[in-house]
């Protein structure tokens, strides 16, 4: 029972916790933000508490009896509760940096409040064992992201959040039809109850298909992907929780639980998945190494590596599923960095086009050297955690005999090199820009300097991780 | 279990965090760690010499990646010359880097960089190999960068030519292990044919370009003259030839069996033959000490490639201990070059020349050395060389008069360099120069007592070092040690050695100064045009390669643009001109109105009765 608790209490402390952030607000500013932290510290404590249970292979159920047959609501097993700590602790210190960034803008009750709200929206979204339920979470995460796009409330932010809440809807709402046809397939939405009644047999293809429309626009790949680096306007703490901690993440989530985690599929998904990553990463990498906004370029870097994170689930193998999910992780830790030190250049600077900045190393060398920690783990540079996943999907590639596509994505890891790098040079290096600045606040330089740390960390431990994924994805249908 | 064999990797690990936890102002700390640590692990690894010893750890626990180290007689080997190296490096070190800054920087990379080599000699599976090598690629960015002001643009030139042959290794690998089912190295034996021949490819671009063949190459000389000189002895000319070429040998010794005359050996063959040729020809016209001896470091691993493509165990034993050889002569150079930089000032050879009398020693070590790049009896290249002529001509003449005749342009550069730093006429400015200190020609004259004791004695090195990493079968009772069996090719040496000699007096003659005996070569007709563009940079490899990811990127930028036209205009210019058409179906009227909803209502009605009919 206390365990059942502690997955109720994941989903909803953070979910209603938040609604009361702005009436604190009203009160005081400063405990208002360390309510925040609170509610996410929170989720994270309890979602972490539960990583001895489902490590031993169990899964906590909550379920309910409800209309139209279904009857599960939530379920916490290793895939969710992996994705949880991983968002939830990302979350934790990008609401840390948040304190420095976000203090000097109107509307900090507004924003407090949604980003929590983010993260209890997914929260239940990882938990759900229901499609309804995680169609519902899904568009709750939807709406929270609308504002926080728009949190600067310009016609061009909004127009952005828009467009944004546009592409992704319309994707959910594609994916809605998919979840009517498996329904109509098997007679229920519950996980528990389709999978029994598949009895083996695999998802219809179009139902697949379908649904596939919405992860792919919520995890921005191609051909759905353009909504990601215009959501850039955004504030950059936001921008690290869409790209690292929860937005895209959704998309890949949803991936490995219905397809790895739950439904089988029919083998050509395996193939066709992969060539769709494939194409979207290349033509994202291709596009970072073009664009000049600071933003924008690591926007395209999330859309080019989500591809080698659904590469990974996609392989169906052990190897490959494991290095998807070590690649949530390791992109989540490296992103999120790579955000908050761009928020950084660009909250003292005022500047995000990069053939405008240059030298910064000088004035800001934390950042810098943070910045370039954390390019060495999306590059999948040892010993930083990048380069396990980088290395674990790519077997998983070529485990299933796809030596074809793992050479396209070995030319998208080339690529990765070349924009990264060419990041690094124009801003922290090279010729002095137009605007000199000194460091962030002291809440923000830690920030970025602890995602680095991390990164590094996990992977020199890479083992701990590693054997969590791995108890997180035995017996699972989709993996090998 | 052995678990003494993580000493070699965690002594320089931490030493280098050891370097760095203790502020800059407390003096003789990171030198005397330095030297702590890198004797510590020179002796270690001496200690361990020819023992054959294991090491695991399950590590992951899944997808065969575990961490297992193995030491048998080819890695000890290659332990010992690294720790050797990173000792006397570490040495020469405490005098050059005096006063320059970023000093704890540089010793941890240098103490890192040995714990990864290490690492990576001693790893007995594929990914513990892949861990350490690619993690190199840090310290060398690193140590690159902290050399100038303007050094940061060579360091990522060289980060992202190892980068993407990293990447180009590993997915080899990948490859690897997944035809043999095992990523354990020792229990890896595969055929070059189809997936196998590509695992091979990929595999051998990874092993040259650490050795910096070509076209892999083109940092070095940046580097040259970007990073602290001591980098340029440590990595480009002992550390990254050790790792490549023994990567290589594994690779084409265990991991696949390289058959004589199959297109691998040939591919290999040829690229080492380039090499050779295209690296020694631009070193020929270099006007500057290091650069000239970079472009060397690249030509030299051509020999290397050569001999181990060759498949033949002469040529294989040759390239191998060409492959030590080199590192002793060439690092030797490069610290020669140290001294001249320390104590003239320069390394430009316009501002040079004369110093041999103030520099007695430098210049000695500097003449062995060079004598032993040449190839001139009895020093040590002349018996690595001899034995990679013997391989390549039994392989194709066409490879082996590549490689005489790189061995005529390395022998005139030699001249050249010798004549224009430490001969001729003293100029104004270095009137005032001493020897250099001890600790720096410690080194330089242990290396080259090493040079002198290889060749004189080489059955020492060949019987004891090179020769049991083949096995007994492979090496089907040949000699190699000792004279070289061929008196022919001694003499075809001899001859084109003097030939140099021959050219540089000519040279020296018309043109009037020793920097200027090799310009009738350098300005000849046809061959001047081709010097200029090389000069330019027309060439270089990584500038193309550039080029076409910019290509290739414009291409993916516009996709990008026409699939996000299909939101920002199509979409909404679509969604509007619904409106306006669905907004003039309205007129206001009753029954207009009516009449869309019966038609709803038919339609509706219709699909049931369909439905439910079927």
């Amino acid at each position: 029972m206390r365990t059942e608790a502690t997955l109720l209490g994941i989903v909803f402390i953070p979910l209603l916790g938040s609604f009361l952030l702005p009436l604190i607000g009203r009160l005081s500013a400063r405990f208002r933000n360390y309510c925040a932290l609170g509610l996410v510290l929170v989720t994270f404590l309890l979602s972490a508490s539960l990583i001895g249970k489902v490590l031993s292979g169990q899964a906590i159920t909550v379920s309910q009896q409800l209309v139209f047959g279904f009857s599960t609501v939530f379920t916490a097993d290793g895939l969710a509760v992996f994705m949880a700590s991983v968002a939830s602790f990302i979350s934790l210190l990008i609401v840390i940096y948040s304190f420095g960034y976000i203090d000097h803008y109107d509307h900090q009750s507004e924003y407090y409040f949604m980003v929590v709200f983010f993260l209890g929206a997914m929260m239940g979204l990882v938990m759900a064992s229901n499609l309804i339920f995680l169609y519902i979470f899904w568009e709750l995460t939807a709406i929270a992201s609308w504002r926080l796009i728009g949190f600067f409330r310009e016609k061009n932010q909004v127009m952005r959040a828009d467009k944004a809440f546009l592409v992704t809807f319309f994707g959910a709402v594609v994916m809605l039809l998919g979840f009517i046809v498996v329904y109509q397939q098997t007679g229920s939405f519950d996980y528990a109850t389709i999978k029994a009644s598949l009895n083996g047999g695999t998802l219809s293809n179009l139902a697949v298909g379908l649904i596939l429309f919405g992860i792919l626009s919520k995890s921005a790949t191609l051909p759905f992907h353009t909504w990601l680096p215009d959501a850039g306007v955004a504030p950059s703490p936001v921008t690290a929780l869409l790209h690292a901690a929860i937005l895209v993440k959704i998309g890949v989530y949803v991936f490995a639980r219905l397809f790895v985690a739950t439904f089988p599929i029919e083998q050509i998904w395996h193939t066709v998945v992969p060539i769709i990553a494939g194409v979207s990463a290349i033509v994202a990498a291709g596009a970072a190494l073009v664009e000049t906004d600071i933003k924008r370029i690591i926007a395209y870097s999330t859309i080019s590596q989500i591809g080698f994170i659904f590469f990974g689930l996609a392989t169906g193998n052990m190897v490959g599923v494991a290095g998807g999910l070590l690649y949530i992780l390791a992109h989540g830790l490296s992103k999120a960095g790579l955000f908050l030190c761009a928020g950084i250049v660009e909250q003292n600077t005022h500047v995000k086009d990069i053939n405008r900045l240059g030298g910064l190393m000088k004035t800001m060398p934390f950042t810098a050297i943070a910045f370039l920690a954390c390019s060495f783990s999306v590059m999948g540079i040892p010993p930083f955690s990048g380069f396990f996943a980088k290395y674990m999907v790519f077997a998983g590639g070529i485990n299933n005999g796809q030596i074809g596509t793992t050479i396209f994505f070995m030319a998208g890891a080339f690529m990765t090199i070349l924009y990264l790098l060419r990041v690094f040079y124009k801003v922290f290096m090279g010729e002095t820009g137009e605007s000199q600045a000194p460091e962030g606040s002291a809440s923000m330089v830690y920030t970025v300097v602890i995602f680095a740390v991390l990164s590094l960390l996990s992977g020199i431990l890479i083992s701990y991780p590693a054997q969590f994924v791995q108890a997180a994805l035995l017996n699972l249908p989709g993996v090998k | 279990m052995d678990s003494i064999l993580l000493w070699p990797i965690l002594v320089p690990l931490l030493g280098g965090l050891l370097v760095l936890a203790v502020p800059r102002s407390v003096r003789f700390w990171k030198e005397s760690i330095t030297l702590l640590a890198t004797g510590v692990n020179l002796w270690l690894v001496c200690s361990l010499f020819d023992k054959n010893l294991y090491y695991f750890w399950s590590w992951l626990g899944f997808g065969n990646i575990e961490f297992s180290l193995r030491l048998y007689h080819f890695s000890s080997f290659i332990v010992i010359a690294a720790g050797a190296f990173a000792f006397l490096i570490g040495l020469y070190s405490l005098s050059f880097m005096k006063y320059r800054n970023y000093l704890r920087q540089f010793y941890a990379y240098l103490l890192w960089s040995l714990a990864l080599a290490n690492g990576a000699v001693l790893a007995d599976n594929l990914i513990v190999l892949l861990f350490f090598l690619e993690a190199l690629l840090i310290t060398s960015f690193g140590f690159i960068a902290i050399g100038s002001k303007d050094s940061m643009k060579t360091a990522i030139k060289a980060f992202i030519i190892m980068g993407i042959t990293d990447i180009c290794l590993m997915t080899g690998a990948i490859i690897a292990g997944y035809l043999s089912g095992t990523l354990t190295m020792s229990n890896i034996h595969l055929t070059v044919s189809g997936l196998g021949g590509l695992a091979f490819i990929l595999m051998m671009i990874g092993a040259i370009a650490k050795g910096g063949s070509m076209p892999f190459h083109s940092w070095i000389p940046d580097a040259a003259i970007d990073a602290p000189l001591p980098f340029m002895a440590y990595i480009p000319a002992a550390l990254e030839k050790l790792l490549g070429i023994y990567l290589l040998a594994r690779i084409c010794l265990d991991l696949f069996q390289l058959q004589a005359g199959s297109w691998a050996s040939i591919t290999l063959m040829t690229i080492g033959a380039i090499t050779i040729l295209l690296a020694v020809m631009m070193a020929l016209i270099q006007k500057d000490y290091k650069r000239l001896l970079s472009y060397h470091a690249i030509s030299q691993v051509g020999y290397m490639i050569l001999g181990v493509g060759t498949a033949l165990p002469v040529g294989i034993i040759g390239g191998l201990f060409h492959m030590i050889n080199h590192a002793m002569y060439k690092s030797c150079l490069f610290l020669t070059g140290g001294a001249v930089e320390k104590q003239t000032g320069t390394t430009d050879l316009s501002r040079l020349g004369g110093i041999g009398r103030k520099m007695p020693i430098t210049f000695g070590a500097f003449i062995i050395a060079a004598m032993a790049i040449s190839g001139v009896p009895p020093l040590n290249g002349f018996f690595s060389k001899e034995l990679v002529y013997d391989g390549a001509l039994k392989s194709g003449a066409i490879f082996y008069l590549a490689a005489v005749a790189g061995s005529f342009f390395t022998a005139a550069s030699f001249l050249k360099l010798g004549h224009a730093a430490f001969l001729g006429k003293i100029s104004e400015e270095n009137k005032q120069v001493r020897e250099a200190s001890p600790v720096m020609l410690i080194p330089m004259i242990v290396i080259a007592a090493g040079c002198i004791l290889f060749g004189v004695y080489n059955s020492l090195p060949l019987q004891h070092l090179i020769q049991p990493i083949l096995s007994v079968k492979q090496l089907a009772g040949e000699r190699f040690a000792g004279w070289p069996a061929s008196s022919m090719l001694v003499v075809v040496t001899c001859v084109v050695l003097i030939g140099a000699l021959i050219n540089h007096y000519y040279g020296v003659k018309s043109e009037g100064s020793g920097l200027k005996a090799v310009d009738h070569i350098h300005y000849a007709p046809g061959l001047k045009g081709i010097y200029d563009r090389a000069e330019k940079r027309y060439f270089d490899p990584y500038d193309i390669g550039l080029k076409l990811a910019g290509y290739l990127s414009q291409i993916t930028w516009g996709i990008d643009k026409a699939v996000d036209w299909i939101y920002e205009t199509a979409a909404v210019s679509v969604s509007f001109f619904a409106g306006r058409k669905a907004r003039e179906l309205y007129k206001g009227y009753y029954a207009s109105s009516l009449s869309w909803a019966l038609l709803g209502f038919l339609v509706i009605a219709l699909y049931l009765m369909v439905t439910l009919n079927g």
